[in-house]
């Protein structure tokens, strides 16, 4: 298990990272950063450009432009090591042929880890009953296991997992966000790039949304949420002096109904203390929808727009 | 380096792919052999190490199959990242893998061809083969399985693609080699196939001694390999 971490910066900074590909720019501009102790959900829908970002974060693409470093070392052609960073980028990455065991203790021979090791994490992903298997008669899930194994060899500070719960069952997802959150509270770094919102609201501390390739938003999850694309409602009988209210605080009043007020730009708490300090009287204040996935679609559509 | 080359050899001997190699190699050097003694009398010396030599082009292949499955498997990318070492470091670990497996599976087969056609080649006419002949044979052979196979590992890796890369060889052998033997036998002793196979004891090249079928396999080989090894460092791994 990761030992605890002192508070080092180990982070992942991105700047400016750039990728084409002949005329299609796969990655523009992307500038993030990734903090220890957290664990950053990387966000976008299919062809945003997620794998090819983290493909360049950890070294095996070439960026066109921009730079990676990782605990502040740049990251060039050769990769930090399975101790400092740890990858799951293809689904498992191992010959179909090859059993798991065999294919982890490759990797721990290329990284100098001793072989027990391999038993080890085998054991941490369940896979200990079938690692005399071949590869190829592994299921979808097993192999996303198998992959996870192999980033957890070195036992490293950092992880970059590339949709880390496709293909497992329920309980995996528990096992895996679980497991995942127990690392980034020992000091870990765990960037995961995701299309299954829910899962990923439940799992990131920080969130990183990207879309066509370039940087659309990145704050804390909560943050992301409070940005609420249905705003905060209202219902007041004097809504006209709250609108004024709001607008002089820089939110954003939208009327709803005979004496509905929906605010964007703010959320639930200053609008109540809006309401307070200008003594106006408030039948009901609820934050309106505002799930990451709402939020997601709000900031991808606009950025598409 | 010898994390890399543990780690690769491991991968080396763990598919059945090199399995299937030996058994080839072995079977290839059988049918060498019989179909020689069994065709026509082996009266001369070189009829004879003809018939034991090893068949390096075979652990070219491997080498090839070997090195581009590693984009169709894409077990390259966790291979850099495991190892976190520059990819031409572990391409050039991959090679050296390569070769130490070429040479066992050369020496298995001669040891089997040996076993078999020493006692068979005593029974032919003409000068017998003696000890150093024997000796020359079989350390070329290895030598020879071991270049070939770091060869293959290059070519592998620069063309990515298996079935492009085995079809392509195979064409230069099977097509492109018979055509420049009738235009010319000196360019043809020049090839990295013939010089390779000269290496290993055969007599197709009429133009070269054995130590001028070394230079002419190390002469392809290493460049080749260089031009993998910085090619591999500038190419993404997808």
């Amino acid at each position: 298990m990761l030992s605890p971490m002192s508070n080092a910066t180990h982070s992942i900074c991105v700047e400016g990272l750039t990728k084409r590909y002949g005329e299609v720019t796969a990655v523009e501009d992307l500038s993030l950063t990734v903090r220890p102790g957290a664990v950053t959900g990387f966000l976008g829908p299919n062809g945003a450009g997620k794998t090819t970002a983290l493909a360049a974060i950890v070294g095996l693409i070439r960026p066109s432009a921009g730079r990676v470093t990782i605990d502040g070392v740049s990251v060039g052609s050769a990769p930090p090591g399975a101790r400092k960073l740890g990858v799951h980028i293809e689904s498992s990455g191992a010959h179909p042929g090859r059993s798991a065991r065999d294919h982890l203790r490759s990797l721990a021979a290329l990284a100098g880890l001793p072989r027990r090791r391999v038993d080890e994490v085998l054991a941490i992903v369940g896979l200990e009953h079938a690692a005399g298997r071949r590869v190829g008669k592994y299921s979808t899930g097993m192999r996303q296991r198998l992959g996870l194994a192999a980033a957890l060899l070195g036992d490293p500070e950092i992880l970059v997992l590339d949709e880390p719960l496709n293909g497992l069952d329920p309980q995996g997802i528990r096992w895996l966000r679980t497991f995942l959150r127990e690392r980034a509270a020992a000091g870990g770094t765990v960037l995961l790039s995701s299309h299954v919102l829910a899962e990923a609201a439940q799992t990131v501390d920080d969130v990183v949304v990207i879309h066509q390739g370039r940087l659309v938003r990145q704050g804390a999850i909560g943050e992301l949420e409070q940005l609420g694309a249905g705003g905060v409602f209202v219902s007041s009988p004097t809504r006209e002096r709250l609108a004024m209210a709001v607008q002089r605080a820089g939110g954003i009043v939208e009327f709803e109904g005979r004496d509905g007020l929906v605010v964007h730009g703010m959320n639930a708490g200053d609008v109540g203390e809006l309401a307070h300090g200008e003594r106006v009287l408030l039948r009901q204040l609820t934050p309106r929808g505002g799930s990451l996935e709402e939020v997601f679609f709000s900031l991808t559509e606009k950025e598409a727009a | 380096m010898t994390a890399v080359l543990r780690g690769e050899l491991i991968k080396t001997v763990s598919t059945r792919t090199v399995l299937c190699y030996a058994a080839g190699a072995v079977a290839f050097a059988l049918v060498n052999l019989l179909v020689s003694v069994l065709a026509s009398d082996l009266a001369s010396l070189d009829d004879k190490r003809a018939a034991i030599a090893g068949f390096p082009i075979l652990l070219m292949l491997l080498g090839i199959v070997g090195a581009a499955g590693e984009y169709r498997h894409r077990t390259a990318a966790p291979a850099a990242l495991a190892a976190g070492r520059d990819r031409g470091q572990v391409l050039a670990g991959r090679a050296a893998a390569y070769a130490l497996t070429g040479a066992a599976v050369a020496t298995l087969a001669l040891a089997v061809t040996f076993a078999i056609g020493i006692p068979l080649l005593g029974e032919e006419p003409g000068p017998a083969l003696d000890g150093g002949d024997l000796v020359l044979i079989g350390a070329g052979s290895v030598l020879a399985a071991a270049i070939s196979a770091i060869m293959g590992v290059a070519v592998g890796a620069l063309a990515r693609n298996q079935v492009a890369a085995v079809i392509g060889t195979l064409l230069l052998l099977f097509v492109a080699m018979p055509l420049l033997q009738l235009v010319s036998q000196t360019l043809f002793d020049l090839s990295p196939f013939v010089s390779a196979t000269a290496v290993a004891g055969d007599t197709a090249a009429e133009t070269l001694s054995w130590g001028g079928a070394l230079l002419v396999l190390l002469a392809w080989t290493l460049p080749v390999t260089a031009v993998a090894i910085i090619t591999e460092r500038r190419r993404d791994v997808g």
